[in-house]
Order: structure tokens, then C-alpha cells, then sequence
């Protein structure tokens, strides 16, 4: 598989003088098209601000990122723009659903987004929302919001599908079957999937573990032996 | 140890400084307004009535057609009416005097002519002359010689003088009889039976004036009739507002307002009849506080009349006639309005009989406290704080909504902090207060400043508004505790309870459900459906339903400011139209109104002008509220004055076609419109002084827009009104009439007389609504910013969610702002409509609490534009709006805020 992402020397500090915290101390590492890669490691390793740089919503010090040749600091704010709307899809761990839109209008917010996207009533059954699609955020449950908001993402049919902590806030049960969806949007629709976690036990079920702290990749692993959402334990 | 909270109330300030400046700004804008609009009022009226002891304003004032004697002043500074019957006596003997001694004189010349003759003949007789030539000589001879001392020795005899009393005392029987049979006639006529009679003594001084032609550009043209009182009068006296008093006979003092409105400053020269004087100082005399001419003018005109000052020198050097004015006041002060009116009425007695013994005439007569060129200006200030007093606590409620639809946001966002501290033990009070706080501390903060700017810069600008208007004395500032408290607790009032009601309703949840975010109460309903439209459609219909309180909170706003639109561009559009329909507003070119129908010889007044008709006028009242007791409105200007017209058959000016019986009447279309009465409706009008009702039944309206006035034939007119037959009050005209001596003729209306009130109304203010516009649309955009900063503050998360899924900053706003802007052009336009027809129906509760009728219109083009400028307005805020939008970064969403 061909390289589709590409983090080169990537160094990214905030503060000034004294109070100068270097986040990000030259990370290099490379993603594969239709990889499921982790990014795995403690609060305050970096890997949230990693993620917000890939996603062209924060810009690094040095380095430089590249999706499929593209590098993000070459573009400009429209075409980062647009780089969000046509490849990347974002999962969170808070959700961050629209409030005063319904389940099925909270997945046309990512359908609307894209030249091809995938059939919303079929993405609401995949993630099994059919008896909800008319509810507000409020009337779900995380695990349902959290579903919710995967669809938001995957409707798009993204490049990229970042998902930051997506099991953050869920309970065990759920946050495997979140775990599986996410899991399966990337078997069916071989999506790139970049997840920020902390949760060890979720570098089983990815293709690519890159673990971090204090700003640099401590490991990149790849994972041969993967196993299925449905079997992990923690 | 205090509550920390309270440390985030700078915090917040700061951070949210450009939404608090607006609400501040706003606030000061409008409490500083109304307190300066008080102030100004209280100072105004504080100096008009300083003013008026100063000044030593009169209690009223009678003209005479010729100087007043020493007698007739004490007479009438007595307040007794005079000896009547004594006086027709008097006149009657003396004239009888006359007459007998004239007789007797004649007679005694006879008789001792006769004697003379005799002698003359008998004598000759004796001597035997029979030449009648010789004895006709010698009789003219002992006439020369004899005659006079003949007539006086006859005189002087005690049968002659016997005769003559005897004469007299026969004709004094014979007048007193004659005034005794004539004496019902003559009391009715004076009043002089009328038992509820009081003596009203007072003191009268000499305010002579002379009426002279202004020529104030000295073109030769007469610009302005000019009033001239000499500086040595000591009642109604001016103050001084600029320059100086006229010290030598070629110096003049003019009235302040007429100066400024037609450009004449100090040290200019103007031509006053033929002579040239030199303008002094400009005044305010201070029972002209508005330049009304006559007391019947229905506006007073600040371009057209004026007032002056000058030495006596300079008054006696003009050459038009003196009008021999005397102002008077009582010697006890009446208690109240009622009781001046009785006063008035008494003194009018006493000064009718008191002038007739004196051999003197009334030329006009006026008590103080109908004088309009007096009262109408404090009347008018008194009325303007009213309504400013409600547009700022309207303004300040919907203010107070803002805060509470803001609160509300930020009890949501803070929910979990919120639950934190009621479960860590802060009781719901102490967060009350907490949240309570902002709003209480912005609405001092407003209202320290805004009253500080009431007393200095609002102040300022209410009293130059009043002084544009009126010719008011100078203004001294007064501490107005009425605008303290208006301006300053009102507005606290209201923000208090508007905003603990909102946040009490949203702290009453448990500390778990802040904890739980969970704050809907109707968590369970159904999502609203909506149908299946554009994705976009439907997610800006679902922004509108989610900020339906801000938009119903922008309704209300809109609406008001479209009504204070309506005001700013109905007013000189409806004064517009007055102007266009004047000469509709008058039935003939010319309508003159005579002091009687009979000359000084008893000769019914005529005119050779053929289109010259008669018609009969008498003033009667109607009460404006029908179950108010009649009481109530008895002479204190409650009630509407009503003209009741007399019109001959077949008029040619007003047409109340033919068949009217008895007690049916046609109204103007003007009555019909302010009090909704109806063609068979029953009218009951009443005398303004006297208890006395009329019941007229209508058969019809009149167009005719210019006054309340009633119909009816002269014959009926005559028969309501106990007149005589063929009796009138003056005459319609196509043309001037001049056969008719000015002496008879009490005024002339013409077109001019009605369009005066507009040109004078226009000066006074037309730049203030242009500025008011100005400060509507501000007011209306700033209050469109606040609502649309909550829905943008509210959605900040969703909105930064957006841009990182890569919507647009254009798709964005359209989503945002979009709804916003189609909900602004709807409710500016069932706003306009809702405004519109609101300030016709307050128009017409404000014309109820007036005489006269205004009808209220709005151009089509005003209409447009009313709509126009808050769009203008929402345009601005839009742009803000976008910016803002613009600006909300996406790492919002990143932080994952709980």
C-alpha cells in the first residue's frame, strides 16, 4: 500500500519564554491509504494537537504534513477548507452534535459536505438508528449520539476518518460497539482511520500503532495480528 | 467572606466588553434621553413659573375702546357691578333736565317778548302813534335795551323757578317709570339679577400696546405684524434673553423666537410702520411665551407676529392707534381652576356695567387662564415627558428580556459548573444573586451615566428643542427628583423582576439534572417534523424554532421601533397632506366673523359682495367620554369644543340639503371621524359655562376635515339659540369684502390661518424627526446586534463543528443569518403594519385629549422607506454578524467542553 499520509518533523509549542511547552518535538511517521492507524498515548503526549494539525485546524512550528502528496501549510485557508470537506470526517469524544437538528439531519450535515456521499437511511440503519432518526441529541444516549456522530462523519465517504477519543465518555459495552462500527466503515468503505486514544487495548483491533510521548513517537508499530473490536477486553 | 462568584462579574464585563458597551450605551442613550427630557421639563416649567412672579404675569386682561378714567379704574378695580339703574336714571334726568329748561327757556323768551310787544304798543297808543313801522321800531328798541335784563328778572322770579322744578320733577317721575318698565331688559342684558354674583376686586394696570408693520429686512414689504409695549408697564413685563433693553427711542427689543426664526439679530436695524429702530436685545415676554395674535388662532405663528419692547419715548413716537390694554390681578388668588373660571365670569359683570357707567366700551376681554399664547407651551412640555417616559420603559424591558434570554444561555452552557456548586452546598439564592447581578450592575452603571448626561448634554438639547418651539424665558437647571426616579429606580425595577423571574424558572431544577445537563422539562416530546424541504431549508428553519424567544423578544422590539418610524415619518407626511387639504379645510375663501350683525345704528350689517353669505356660529362642547358626569368637564377644557354652524338655504358652501326638521343636524366629517358617530346617532353638546344641553339628532356628515363642527339651517340655529330672526354672525365669502367696516369685523379666516399651523409645526419639528429617524434605526440595529449575538453565542459549538466538518464561512452565515435576515424583512413588514395601525389608534387618543381633529396619514413612499431604513439598519448588524461568524475558531469544538 502506497503512503497517503506523511507527518514529517513536526514540532509545534505553545507559550512563550518561561512558559514555552513544547507539544510536538519532531514527529515523523506515515499512514497507508485504508489503514487503520492509533494513535496511542498518556494526556499531554500530543497526540490531540497531532490531530488537530492533520486536520488542517492548527498549523505546527516546523515540519510539515502531506495527504497524498498535498502538503497542508502549502494551502490556503479556502483550500484547507475545502481539504476538510471532500476528505476528512471527524469523530469526537463529546460528539459535538448539532443540538436543535434531529439524528437524520445531524448525518445530512455530513452528506451535504460531499460530491459522493454515502445514502443517509442506510447509513442510519447500519448504525442501527432507524427508531431514533427523529430524535434530538438530547433524547439520546451517548453511545446513540456517539453512533449519531460517526454517521456524520462516514456519510461523507471521507479519505480520512479521524476519530479523537470516540470511547472517551462511553461505557464498556458501547464503546465496543462503537469500536466496531468505526471497524467496519473502514472494511466497507476502506476509509483511512486515525484514532486518538489512550485506551491500550484498542491498538488490537489497528493496522498501525504509533505510540506517543512528550511530543515524539515513542513506538510505530505495525499490527499483524488484529483482532476484532467485538473481541477486545479491557 | 465574601462570595468569590462575584469576582467574575469584571471578568465577564471585560471579556464581553463589546456587548456590554451596547447595552450601556443603550442605556445611557435612553436614560440620559428621558432624564434630560425631565430635567428639561422641570426647568422649563420651574423658570415659566418663576417666570411668572418675576414677571409679574397678569391674571387676565380687557382692552377698552378708549382711555380709562380714574373712575371707571376704581370702579372696576372695586369689582362691584355698577348702579345700572342709577346710571339709566342719571342719563334719563339729565337729558330730561335739559329738555325742560330747554322748553322753559323758550317759553319765558315768548312771554317776555310778548310782554315787551305790549308795553312797546300800549305806550304808543298813549303818545297816538299808529304807524306800525315806528312802533315796530320802537318795540326792537326796548328789546335791545330791555330783553336781558327782562329774562332775568323772570329767571330769577320765584313762579318761574317754581315751573321749572315742578317741569323737572314731572320728568324725572316720567324717566324713572320709563327705566322701571325697560328694567327686565336692561338687567337680563347685564346680568345684574344673577344672585350667585361675587365681587372680585382686583388691580388693573395700563399694558397699552400699539399693532405696527414689521418690515425686518427693510425691502419695503411688510413681513410680520409687530406688537410694541412700552418698557414702563409694570405687569406682563419681558425678560431679557440676549442684548439689552431699549434705552433711547430708536432702539427696539423683539421677541427671541420670532427673531431666530426669521434671522434678525442683535444690532440689525428693522422698519417698524415708517421708522427705523435698532434691535437691541431679544426678550421673552411672559404672557407670550408662544406668539398667538388672537386667542382664536388655532396655531401660533412665530414668522408672521411679533412682540417688542420700547422706551415710551419710542412707543409714543409711532403713529398707529393705541390699543388701550389693561392687564388686572386679583386682589385674592382664586383656589382653583374652577374657581378662576367664576372669577372670570364675576369680574366680566363687574367690568360690562362698570365700563357702560363710565361711558366707556369693551373691546376684548380674556382671562389668564384660556390665554393660549400663555399656557399653551407649559401644556405642551408637560405632555412630551409622557411619552418618552414610556418609550424608555419599553426600550428598558426589552433590554431587560435580552439579559434574560442571555442568562438563560449561560445558566445552559454552565450547567454542570452550576450543579457542581448547588451540590458542593451554595444555595439556589446565591447563584440567583450571582447571575442577578450583571444586569443590576450594567442598568446603574446606565443610569448614573445616563442621568449624568441628563443634567448636562440631554438637558441642554430638551430645553434648545423647547426654545426652538417657544418663546421661553431662560432656563435655570433644577434637581428633578420625579426624573430620579423615572430614570433611575423604574428601569432598576423592571430589569430586577424581568430577570429574577427568567432565572429562578431556570435555577429551579435539582443539582443532578444541572449535573446531567439534563434541563429540558419536556425532554420526551417529539422532535418537531418539518417538511421535507432542502437540507439547508430545513436546518435554518430548525435554527429559527431553536431562538423563537429572541425572535418573538425582535418582534417586539421591531415592532415598536416601526411604530416610532411611523411616528417619525407619519408627522410631517400627515402635516404634508394638512397643508394639501387646507383650502378644503375652510368653507369659503374668506369667512368673516362679525363683532354683531348690526352697526353702531342699529343697521343690519350687508355687503354688496355677491358671493357673500350669511351664517351663524356659536361654540358649544361635547363630552369626550361619554360616562364622565358633565361635571367633571364643567369649564376646565376636558370637553371638545364644538361649532355649531347656522347655514342659510341652499348655501352655496355647505351643502346639509333640505328637510331637516327640528333638532337634526348634519356633523363634520372631522367630528364623525374622532368620535366614531354615525349618520341617526344622537349627539348631547352642552354650553361650556352653563348647565345647559342640547340633543341633536345627526342626518348626515359633512366632508370637512378642518374642525368639529355641527350643521344646521340658520332658522333652526336661531330658534336653539333664542336669537332673533334673520339674526347671523358673519359671512362666507369667494371674495375679500370690502364694504364692511373694519370695526365690525372680529377676524377673518382665510387659507393662511389654516396653513400656519403647519409651517409653524414643520419649524418646530421638522429636524427633530429627521434625527429621530437617525436614532430609531441606530436603537433598531443595536437592539438586532444583541438578539443575534445570543444566536450566535448559542450555536458557537455547533458553528465551529461545522467548519471543521469544512462547511463554508458562507454557508455558515447562510445557515445563521439567513434565518435571521428573512425573520427581520417579515417582521419589518407585519411589524410596519402592526406600527402602523398602532399610531392611527394612538394618534387618535392623542387628538382626543385635544381639540380640533388631525387626520394621521403616511405616504406610500414613507411607508417604504419606514421599512427600508431598519432593513439598512439589520444590514449593517448582518455584516457584524458575518465577521463574528467569521471568527469563531474551530478549536471550540476540539476542547470538548463538557
Amino acid at each position: 500500500m502506497e503512503n497517503f499520509l506523511e507527518i514529517k518533523e513536526l514540532k509545534k509549542s505553545f507559550g512563550n519564554g518561561e512558559t514555552k511547552q513544547d507539544v510536538l518535538r519532531g514527529m515523523d511517521f506515515t499512514v497507508k491509504k485504508g489503514e487503520f492507524c492509533v494513535l496511542l498515548g498518556p494526556s499531554g503526549s500530543g497526540k490531540s494537537t497531532l490531530l488537530n494539525i492533520i486536520g488542517g485546524i492548527d498549523t505546527p512550528d516546523s515540519g510539515y504534513v502531506s495527504i497524498n502528496g498535498d502538503k497542508l501549510e502549502d494551502m490556503s485557508e479556502k483550500q484547507l477548507t475545502q481539504y476538510r470537506r471532500k476528505h476528512l470526517g471527524y469523530v469526537f469524544q463529546m460528539y459535538n452534535l448539532i443540538p436543535n437538528l434531529n439524528v437524520k439531519e445531524n448525518i445530512e450535515v455530513g452528506a451535504y459536505l460531499s460530491d459522493n456521499p454515502l445514502d443517509v437511511e442506510e447509513v442510519i440503519t447500519t448504525l442501527g438508528l432507524q427508531d431514533h432518526k427523529y430524535k434530538y441529541p438530547n433524547q439520546l444516549s451517548g453511545g446513540q449520539q456517539q453512533r449519531v456522530s460517526i454517521g456524520r462523519a462516514v456519510v461523507k465517504n471521507p479519505d480520512i476518518l479521524m476519530c479523537d477519543e470516540p470511547t472517551g465518555a462511553l461505557d464498556y459495552k458501547t464503546s465496543k460497539e462503537i469500536l466496531s462500527l468505526i471497524e467496519d466503515c473502514n472494511r466497507k468503505y476502506n476509509s483511512t482511520i486515525i484514532m486518538v486514544t489512550h485506551n491500550e487495548a484498542i491498538k488490537y483491533m489497528a493496522d498501525h500503532v504509533i505510540k506517543l510521548r512528550d511530543g515524539v513517537v515513542r513506538h510505530n508499530d505495525i499490527n499483524d495480528k488484529k483482532i476484532p473490536a467485538s473481541e477486545l477486553d479491557w | 467572606m465574601r462570595n468569590p462568584l462575584i469576582k467574575r462579574i469584571p471578568k465577564e464585563l471585560l471579556s464581553e466588553w463589546h456587548k456590554y458597551i451596547v447595552i450601556i450605551l443603550f442605556m445611557i442613550l435612553m436614560i440620559g434621553l428621558v432624564s434630560g427630557m425631565y430635567v428639561g421639563h422641570d426647568s422649563m416649567l420651574a423658570s415659566i413659573e418663576k417666570g411668572k412672579e418675576k414677571l409679574n404675569l397678569e391674571d387676565g386682561s380687557f382692552e377698552l375702546n378708549k382711555k380709562a378714567s380714574e373712575e371707571l379704574i376704581a370702579g372696576i378695580e372695586s369689582g362691584e357691578m355698577a348702579d345700572v339703574r342709577q346710571y339709566y336714571i342719571d342719563e334719563g334726568m339729565k337729558e330730561a333736565d335739559k329738555e325742560v329748561e330747554k322748553a322753559a327757556r323758550e317759553e319765558l323768551q315768548i312771554q317776555v317778548e310778548d310782554n315787551i310787544k305790549q308795553m312797546v304798543r300800549a305806550q304808543c297808543e298813549d303818545y297816538g302813534i299808529t304807524d306800525e313801522q315806528i312802533i315796530e321800531n320802537k318795540t326792537q328798541e326796548a328789546m335791545g335795551e330791555n330783553l336781558e335784563s327782562a329774562l332775568k328778572e323772570a329767571k330769577e322770579s320765584d313762579e318761574y323757578k317754581k315751573t321749572i322744578e315742578e317741569a323737572k320733577g314731572e320728568a324725572h317721575k316720567e324717566v324713572e317709570k320709563k327705566v322701571d318698565e325697560k328694567w327686565d331688559e336692561i338687567a337680563a342684558e347685564y346680568g345684574l339679577n344673577d344672585e350667585g354674583f361675587e365681587s372680585v376686586s382686583i388691580k388693573v394696570y395700563d399694558d397699552f400696546y400699539r399693532n405696527e408693520n414689521e418690515d425686518f429686512d427693510n425691502d419695503g414689504t411688510t413681513d410680520a405684524t409687530i406688537r410694541i409695549f412700552s418698557d414702563d408697564v409694570e405687569i406682563d413685563k419681558a425678560e431679557i434673553i440676549e442684548g439689552k433693553a431699549p434705552e433711547t427711542d430708536n432702539e427696539i427689543a423683539i421677541d427671541r423666537m420670532h427673531a431666530d426664526n426669521v434671522g434678525v439679530k442683535v444690532g440689525d436695524t428693522i422698519t417698524v410702520g415708517v421708522k427705523q429702530f435698532e434691535v437691541v436685545g431679544l426678550l421673552s415676554y411672559v404672557n407670550y411665551l408662544t406668539l398667538h395674535e388672537s386667542n382664536t388662532d388655532l396655531m401660533f405663528d412665530a414668522f408672521g407676529f411679533d412682540v417688542a419692547m420700547m422706551t415710551p419715548e419710542g412707543f409714543d413716537s409711532l403713529s398707529s392707534r393705541v390699543h388701550y390694554n389693561y392687564a388686572y390681578l386679583y386682589d385674592e388668588k382664586p383656589a382653583d381652576k374652577e374657581a378662576e373660571s367664576d372669577y372670570a365670569e364675576n369680574f366680566l359683570k363687574s367690568l360690562v356695567t362698570q365700563t357702560l357707567v363710565n361711558d366707556n366700551k369693551i373691546e376684548g376681554f380674556l382671562p389668564e387662564y384660556i390665554r393660549q399664547a400663555s399656557n399653551f407651551a407649559p401644556s405642551d412640555i408637560e405632555g412630551d415627558t409622557t411619552g418618552t417616559g414610556i418609550l424608555c420603559y419599553i426600550l428598558i424591558a426589552v433590554i431587560a428580556f435580552i439579559f434574560a434570554i442571555t442568562i438563560g444561555n449561560t445558566i445552559e452552557k454552565e450547567a454542570t459548573v452550576i450543579g457542581t456548586l448547588r451540590a458542593s452546598g451554595y444555595t439556589k439564592g446565591e447563584l440567583v444573586f450571582h447571575y442577578m447581578s450583571m444586569p443590576f450592575i450594567v442598568t446603574l452603571i446606565g443610569a448614573v451615566l445616563g442621568n449624568i448626561l441628563g443634567y448636562t448634554l440631554f438637558e441642554d438639547v430638551a430645553v434648545n428643542l423647547y426654545y426652538e418651539s417657544y418663546s421661553l424665558p431662560a432656563c435655570g437647571i433644577v434637581w428633578s427628583p420625579v426624573a430620579l426616579v423615572k430614570t433611575t429606580v423604574i428601569p432598576l425595577i423592571l430589569m430586577f423582576f424581568i430577570n429574577l423571574f427568567v432565572i429562578i424558572n431556570k435555577l429551579k431544577l435539582s443539582p443532578l439534572k444541572f449535573l446531567r445537563r439534563d434541563l429540558k422539562r419536556t425532554k420526551h416530546s417529539k422532535a418537531k417534523r418539518i417538511p421535507s424541504w432542502s437540507f439547508l431549508a430545513r436546518f435554518r428553519l430548525r435554527n429559527v424554532f431553536q431562538n423563537l424567544p429572541n425572535y418573538f423578544l425582535l418582534i417586539f422590539g421591531v415592532i415598536f421601533i416601526e411604530l416610532m418610524l411611523s411616528f417619525a415619518f407619519g408627522v410631517p407626511d400627515s402635516l404634508t397632506n394638512y397643508k394639501e387639504k387646507a383650502p378644503s379645510m375652510i368653507f369659503a375663501d374668506y369667512q368673516y366673523m362679525l363683532m354683531g350683525s348690526e352697526d353702531d345704528d342699529g343697521n343690519e350689517i350687508v355687503t354688496s359682495e355677491e358671493s357673500a353669505e350669511r351664517f351663524s356660529t356659536a361654540s358649544l362642547m361635547y363630552p369626550k367620554d361619554e360616562h364622565q358626569t358633565f361635571r367633571e368637564g364643567f369649564g376646565s377644557g376636558e370637553d371638545e369644543s364644538v361649532t355649531v354652524y347656522g347655514i342659510i338655504p341652499d348655501s352655496r358652501y355647505v351643502d346639509i340639503g333640505k328637510g331637516l326638521s327640528q333638532d337634526e343636524v348634519y356633523i363634520s366629517s372631522a367630528f364623525a371621524s374622532k368620535f366614531d358617530i354615525k349618520e341617526g346617532n344622537t349627539i348631547t353638546l352642552h354650553e361650556e359655562y352653563e348647565n345647559k344641553k342640547y340633543h341633536f339628532a345627526v342626518k348626515g356628515v359633512v366632508e370637512y376635515d378642518g374642525g368639529v363642527a355641527v350643521f344646521m339651517p340658520n332658522e333652526e340655529f336661531n330658534r336653539v339659540f333664542d336669537k332673533k330672526e334673520g339674526d347671523f354672525s358673519g359671512y362666507f365669502s369667494e371674495n375679500k369684502i370690502n364694504d364692511i367696516d373694519d370695526k365690525y369685523i372680529a377676524i377673518v379666516i382665510t387659507v393662511d390661518d389654516i396653513t400656519k399651523v403647519t409651517r409653524q409645526l414643520e419649524h418646530s419639528m421638522g429636524s427633530m424627526f429627521e434625527v429621530f429617524k437617525y436614532v430609531l434605526v441606530v436603537l433598531a440595529a443595536a437592539l438586532i446586534y444583541l438578539l443575534t449575538k445570543i444566536i450566535i453565542e448559542k450555536n458557537e459549538n455547533a458553528i465551529s463543528m461545522v467548519k471543521i466538518l469544512g462547511f463554508k464561512n458562507g454557508e455558515i452565515a447562510s445557515l445563521y443569518i439567513v434565518p435571521t435576515a428573512i425573520i427581520v424583512v417579515l417582521v419589518s413588514i407585519l411589524s410596519f403594519v402592526v406600527g402602523f395601525f398602532l399610531m392611527i389608534y394612538i394618534f387618535k387618543i392623542f387628538m382626543m385629549s385635544m381639540d380640533g381633529w388631525f387626520e394621521f396619514c403616511m405616504k406610500p413612499v414613507s411607508m417604504m422607506l419606514s421599512i427600508v431604513y431598519l432593513l439598512v439598519g439589520y444590514a449593517v448588524v448582518s455584516v457584524i454578524d458575518y465577521i463574528r461568524i467569521r471568527r469563531i475558531p474551530m478549536s471550540d469544538a476540539l476542547k470538548n467542553v463538557e
